[in-house]
């Protein structure tokens, strides 16, 4: 009895803290990295880490959110290639603060309006997620070619090296920005918007019944990941001063896989933003611990995925066990509901 | 039990993730300059012999300090970038032997801009000397590389010339490459006939500038006719699809235009089609490729192509300049090249056409896997003519 209790305490503990996983997690990674990279928490470090983690860690904020609504986001990295294209080569190295703030306005709107398409494709004509971000991320990436057909373009350099370089009160920059998504995730999720997302995501059939706009909220999970898509693309258009078609072909897995990491459950409704923005950090740090523990080079792509899986696994792994050890009682196999034997 | 089930697992995480732990600890060694390392006077490799007398003592040489270099590489899934690792290693083997360098600090993997960055940033952290950057993208990565540079660190770009302040390029020039196979395409047809091209990635500055010397060779044989033009995406499979293609929809084709590993993809479509007139190809230089030339001449003694080898050569090339920069060696500006007037432009080593094909088959590609390109590395010696004396 006592392990039954034990169990649904740990199991309540987990439901209300996703991202709990994924912070022992990061601390692990954060130590093992540590160890081999002593001057990891230095601020040149710190800074150069967290200007390259940026655009992962936004787009996967925003991917966390489709996620959890029962959705998926193929179409991301090319939301930020457009950007990134849109940006240098409307730009230019002499630009006036007023065509930055501008064209960085414009941006945003792209990415929302790009999100806004798949959201119309999915939640209205119901169309599959995967199919129709998979789609739309060609649409994207071909509309990124048009505008910049060879690798090139430039943005102005102070802006650049304000994103690359600036430490305000000797922390990265970068590092204010991940605060800000964490309270923003934090007041959406008190609001109504936030309880329905997570109805739409876990059942949206019974989301719909209990008058749920299920529609509406889909809808908007995808302008979310647009705009934060379209974030992402800003900090990477800074982060390498230039413009390429291809730029953000590679972040579309890889913000998959930080959700993930962080805790966010695929089939959608369990999870969190907060979780997502740690196990994108997370990645990143792992390809540093595999640089400084100076991993044979052929074995660099095996080692990395290979404490990727662990990691994916991980949670999976502790709950089996969890279940195992619990003899006395029954568990449905896939809700984890108990039942006395 | 439970616990202990749990830190087990924990164990087992922490253990994997551990695992690389006991290759690690010479890391801190390159970084720490080595007091241990033998106090003798920095000796140049056994190749050169001669320029070594006259080498200038420079401060890091005095103090006997091994030079590291730091390796990046953004793309692993091609033969050429790993010939490149390989010829690398066995280079910077020969500068260790001379008790010159330290290993080489290898950052290898698929990756995109970003990770290219962390990589460039981690190899500063480790302390390397020079950074050899194969660059995974033409200009995002210059301002990581113009920081690198600003620490002192000798910056080179292999294989892409770069448009960033106080980074070198060492490669060979493709124009001029692509101009080669061009110029013998249109002879060998006379000026006249129809032609296909299948092209590189569209928009990668290699496929822009090869692509602009065969649109410049063409505009002087007006005959020549380009019926169509595609992308293979520089991928064998896709380049076989594509010739493919084209023979069905052009069965009467004269000849066509194509780079790198897609000529082989080419060449196999052709001879898979066996069509009544054999169009004249483009080859590469590769062994894989010779080894079709030479099923061709099965069949027909009097067929022709040619192959201009695309060096990974260039990369330990680059490794020699860079020593010779450390070494405190000034780089003869006017020796440079290239679209910035900042590469050490590498002379294309080897063309195969008819005239030599059997001597290089039979030397160049006897005991060398299919996969191996043709290939020429520079010599310590050779690489002096671009410094000042």
């Amino acid at each position: 009895m006592n392990n039954v209790l034990n169990r649904m305490r740990w199991q309540y503990f987990t439901l209300r803290n996703p991202y709990l996983f994924s912070l022992l997690l990061l601390v692990l990674a954060m130590l093992v990295n540590l160890f081999f990279q002593p001057d990891l928490l230095s601020r040149g470090s710190l800074n150069s880490n967290m200007r390259v983690f940026l655009p992962l860690v936004l787009v996967t904020a925003g991917q966390a959110v489709v996620i959890l609504g029962g959705g998926i986001d193929i179409s991301v990295g090319s939301i930020v290639s457009i950007v990134n294209a849109i940006l240098a080569t409307q730009l230019g190295s002499n630009a006036s603060p007023e065509k930055i703030a501008l064209m960085l306005g414009a941006v945003l709107l792209v990415g929302m309006a790009a999100g806004a398409i798949n959201g119309f494709f999915i939640s209205y004509l119901r169309l599959q997620p995967i199919i129709t971000t998979y789609a739309t991320s060609f649409l994207y990436a071909g509309v990124a070619l048009f505008i910049l057909p060879s690798p090139g373009g430039a943005v102005p350099n102070g802006i650049s090296s304000f994103y690359r370089e600036t430490t305000p009160l000797g922390l990265p920059l970068t590092l204010y920005v991940i605060p800000l998504i964490l309270i923003a995730w934090y007041l959406l999720r008190q609001t109504r918007y936030g309880g329905y997302l997570y109805a739409v995501g876990g059942k949206a059939d019974a989301a719909y019944e209990t008058a749920v706009p299920v529609n509406a909220v889909q809808f908007s999970t995808y302008v979310i990941s647009g705009l934060m898509a379209a974030f992402g693309g800003i900090a990477i258009t800074l982060l390498t001063g230039s413009g390429s078609a291809t730029i953000g072909a590679d972040i579309t897995l890889t913000s998959i896989t930080a959700v993930v990491i962080g805790g966010t459950a695929l089939r959608g409704g369990v999870g969190g933003v907060a979780g997502a923005v740690l196990g994108a950090i997370t990645l990143g740090l792992f390809k540093n611990i595999i640089s400084f523990a100076n991993v044979n080079l052929w074995w660099q792509t095996f080692v990395n995925a290979a404490i990727i899986v662990v990691a994916l696994a991980a949670p999976g792994a502790i709950n089996l066990l969890r279940r195992t050890i619990g003899s006395r009682t029954r568990q449905h196999p896939t809700t984890g509901q108990e039942r006395q034997a | 039990m439970k616990h202990l089930k749990i830190l087990m697992v924990l164990a087992m995480v922490a253990t994997l993730v551990a695992a690389c732990a006991p290759a690690a600890t010479p890391t801190a060694a390159p970084t720490t300059a080595p007091t241990t390392a033998p106090a003798q006077p920095t000796t140049p490799p056994a190749v050169a012999p001669t320029t070594a007398a006259a080498q200038p003592t420079t401060p890091p040489a005095a103090t006997g300090k091994k030079f590291t270099i730091g390796i990046s590489n953004s793309f692993i899934s091609s033969e050429y970038r790993t010939q490149m690792i390989q010829e690398l290693k066995d280079v910077n083997a020969e500068y260790m032997a001379a008790g010159i360098t330290n290993d080489l600090v290898i950052e290898s993997a698929d990756t995109d801009v970003p990770g290219q960055i962390q990589q460039l940033q981690n190899l500063m952290n480790k302390g390397v000397d020079a950074i050899l950057v194969n660059p995974g993208d033409i200009s995002g990565l210059n301002a990581t590389l113009e920081e690198a540079v600003s620490k002192g660190i000798i910056v080179i770009s292999v294989d892409q010339a770069l448009n960033a302040q106080g980074v070198y390029d060492v490669g060979i020039d493709q124009y001029l490459w692509a101009k080669t196979s061009a110029e013998w395409l249109a002879q060998k047809l006379n000026g006249t006939g129809n032609i296909v091209e299948i092209e590189g990635v569209p928009g990668h500055p290699a496929n822009v500038l090869r692509m602009s010397a065969v649109d410049d060779v063409l505009k002087n044989y007006p005959n020549i006719k380009v019926l169509g033009k595609q992308t293979g995406n520089w991928d064998e499979a896709t380049g076989q699809q594509v010739m493919s293609n084209f023979l069905s929809a052009f069965p009467n084709l004269d000849g066509y235009w194509t780079q790198d590993g897609m000529a082989i993809g080419a060449m196999q479509a052709v001879l898979a089609a066996n069509p009544a007139k054999f169009p004249v190809g483009v080859g590469e230089g590769r062994c894989q490729f010779l080894q079709l030339w030479n099923q061709r001449l099965q069949q027909d003694p009097n067929y022709e192509t040619i192959a201009v080898a695309n060096p990974p050569g260039v990369s330990p090339t680059g490794l020699r300049i860079a020593v010779n920069m450390l070494e405190g060696k000034k780089v003869d500006t006017t020796k440079l090249g290239g679209p910035s007037g900042t590469q050490f432009v590498i002379p294309i080593p080897v063309i195969v056409t008819k005239d030599n094909f059997q001597q290089v088959f039979t030397t160049d590609c006897a005991n060398k896997p299919a996969s191996y390109l043709l290939d020429g590395i520079m010599t310590d010696a050779e690489v002096q003519q671009f410094f000042l004396k």
